[in-house]
């Protein structure tokens, strides 16, 4: 668990440094009490304003990212705690059982849980970026192809379950790589334009971005 | 004038013939039909070698449904024929809810002889799939979502292609490395080649894993996905085959085109494969039991990075 906190931590930095060396610094979304809209991809690439401390401003944000990741950890750390282990068996009601129990004691500890809990909003426009970039690299087919893939008509909620007969769309590959690195416990999915953060081992949505991926073009 | 003593039982050793013969087959029916019988019933070719490592692959078939389980029958029919040893999934092995009933309703019922007769699976995950299904024992995953393993000179890996981090990339360069099996099969569920009009080619997958691929030297590359079967024209050096019509079938759905070397969309399948020592031979199987394709692979020469 040390080394894969300090590859994390390590990759952040990379990250961070990366975005160092980027000629436009962008500006974060301030954060605030109701965090559902998403800033415009353009907020990612705005100048800093005048009179702002020289900090790495996506370097802040990433940690504030990590940071809350790690909080969300401990939620899912301390849920396990209290439900069966999970081991290898011919049983399926042993993995559903326990998947069920796990989902509702993090349900339980994050009964307050708000979209952006996690996405930070200073993270934000950052991954509106990387995501919008992503997609204005690839051809028209590609991006046809990928979303054509998603689940449509899906409403997600935050600490809610994934809706187990619905697919668990593919994660562009690519775009995996350059997204900041998430500990085995949770993923990123995309349900139609959100990208939501989903903890794997309880099947719960634990966070999402609304409005992130493109629309097909028409 | 005296009758040879063997003339004179003749009728009786005649009936007794007789009923020696159907006693024996009312005995093998109940068990599992002759597998003479078999072959003729469906076409299925015997492995040729006597040592060989023999697989049945399977891709895109828990659904539940009437095809899944004729495939299923078909399987097991074809088993008497081709004694594969064991059989890997190409991932949606449990389309919709993954309640305990659907893991009996969609894989326990329909594969009961293959699980009677101890052949073991090795999953991998499709789209449809839960990735806590690699705690599920029947499915041979180890409680890993991507896994490799050894069987004679084969060693496979089972890749989660619906997420292709930088954990598993990392995972995958070193198991690569470190394999010094003479063939090396990859297996997923996303085709990185493939001429399917509803999904087609999986190019993120492929930028990212086929380098490793090409560099360590891996032979075959089996995927899903697609509901049909296709083999492709070798690409790089490398074979690939989709098989996804393990109960799913989109029909009519093969754009033919530069890369195919064969498809078949018109009706369920599934493939079994040997191989025998260079030489890999390869059928796919109807779920009327026709052989729609077969063929031999030799195995090609590892690249610098392995020799």
């Amino acid at each position: 668990m040390t080394l894969r906190k300090s590859a994390l931590i390590l990759s952040f930095a990379i990250l961070a440094a990366g975005c160092a060396s980027e000629e436009t610094v962008p500006k974060p979304r301030v954060p605030s009490e109701q965090p559902t809209a998403n800033p415009s991809p353009e907020a990612a690439t705005s100048v800093r304003p005048e009179g702002e401390p020289g900090v790495n401003q996506q370097g802040a944000a990433t940690l504030e990212f990590y940071n809350r990741i790690q909080d969300y950890m401990k939620i899912h750390n301390e849920a396990e705690r209290d439900v069966p282990s999970l081991k290898r068996t011919d049983d399926a009601e042993e993995i559903s059982g326990r998947e069920q129990l796990l989902a509702v004691a993090i349900q339980t500890l994050r009964a307050n849980a708000r979209i952006g809990d996690i996405f930070a909003p200073e993270y934000q426009p950052y991954f509106i970026k990387i995501v919008h970039d992503d997609f204005s690299q690839r051809s028209a087919v590609d991006r046809k192809v990928i979303i054509e893939e998603l689940p449509k008509n899906m409403k997600v909620e935050v600490n809610t379950l994934y809706p187990t007969t619905l697919p668990l769309a593919t994660f562009p590959a690519i775009l995996l790589r350059k997204l900041p690195d998430l500990p085995p416990e949770l993923e990123y999915r995309i349900v139609g334009r959100s990208l939501i953060l989903r903890d794997v081992k309880a099947n719960l949505i634990v966070d999402i971005l609304r409005d992130v991926v493109p629309t097909i073009p028409s | 004038m005296m009758t040879h003593p063997i003339k004179r039982l003749a009728p009786a050793l005649l009936i007794l013939a007789v009923a020696t013969v159907a006693v024996a087959e009312i005995a093998g029916q109940a068990q599992r039909p002759p597998a003479t019988a078999v072959a003729a019933a469906t076409g299925t070719r015997p492995p040729v070698g006597e040592d060989s490592v023999n697989f049945l692959v399977l891709g895109d078939s828990g659904t539940g449904d009437r095809a899944q389980y004729a495939v299923a029958d078909q399987m097991w029919k074809s088993h008497q024929v081709f004694p594969y040893q064991f059989a890997i999934t190409l991932g949606d092995n449990i389309y919709g809810s993954e309640r305990p009933q659907d893991f009996a309703e969609k894989f326990e019922i329909p594969y009961k002889p293959l699980l009677d007769a101890d052949i073991p699976f090795h999953a991998s995950l499709g789209n449809h799939d839960d990735p806590n299904q690699r705690y599920y024992k029947p499915f041979g995953m180890g409680g890993e979502r991507y896994y490799t393993y050894q069987k004679k000179n084969v060693r496979f890996f089972a890749l989660d292609s619906n997420y292709m981090d930088k954990d598993q990339q990392a995972w995958l360069e070193q198991a690569l490395e470190d394999s010094d099996a003479e063939w090396n099969i990859a297996y997923a569920h996303h085709p990185m080649y493939s001429s399917g009009g509803r999904h087609g080619s999986e190019v993120d997958l492929r930028t990212i894993v086929e380098p490793l691929f090409v560099k360590y030297g891996v032979n075959v590359v089996f995927a899903g996905h697609e509901h049909f079967y296709e083999r492709l024209k070798p690409q790089k050096g490398i074979h690939y085959f989709t098989s996804g019509g393990g109960a799913k079938l989109r029909a009519g759905d093969i754009r033919t085109g530069p890369l195919t070397a064969k498809g078949f969309d018109t009706d369920r399948s599934f493939m079994l494969v040997e191989i025998d020592g260079d030489v890999l031979r390869f059928q796919a199987i109807s779920r009327l039991g026709m052989v729609v394709d077969s063929g031999e692979i030799l195995r090609q020469a590892k690249p610098d990075a392995k020799s």
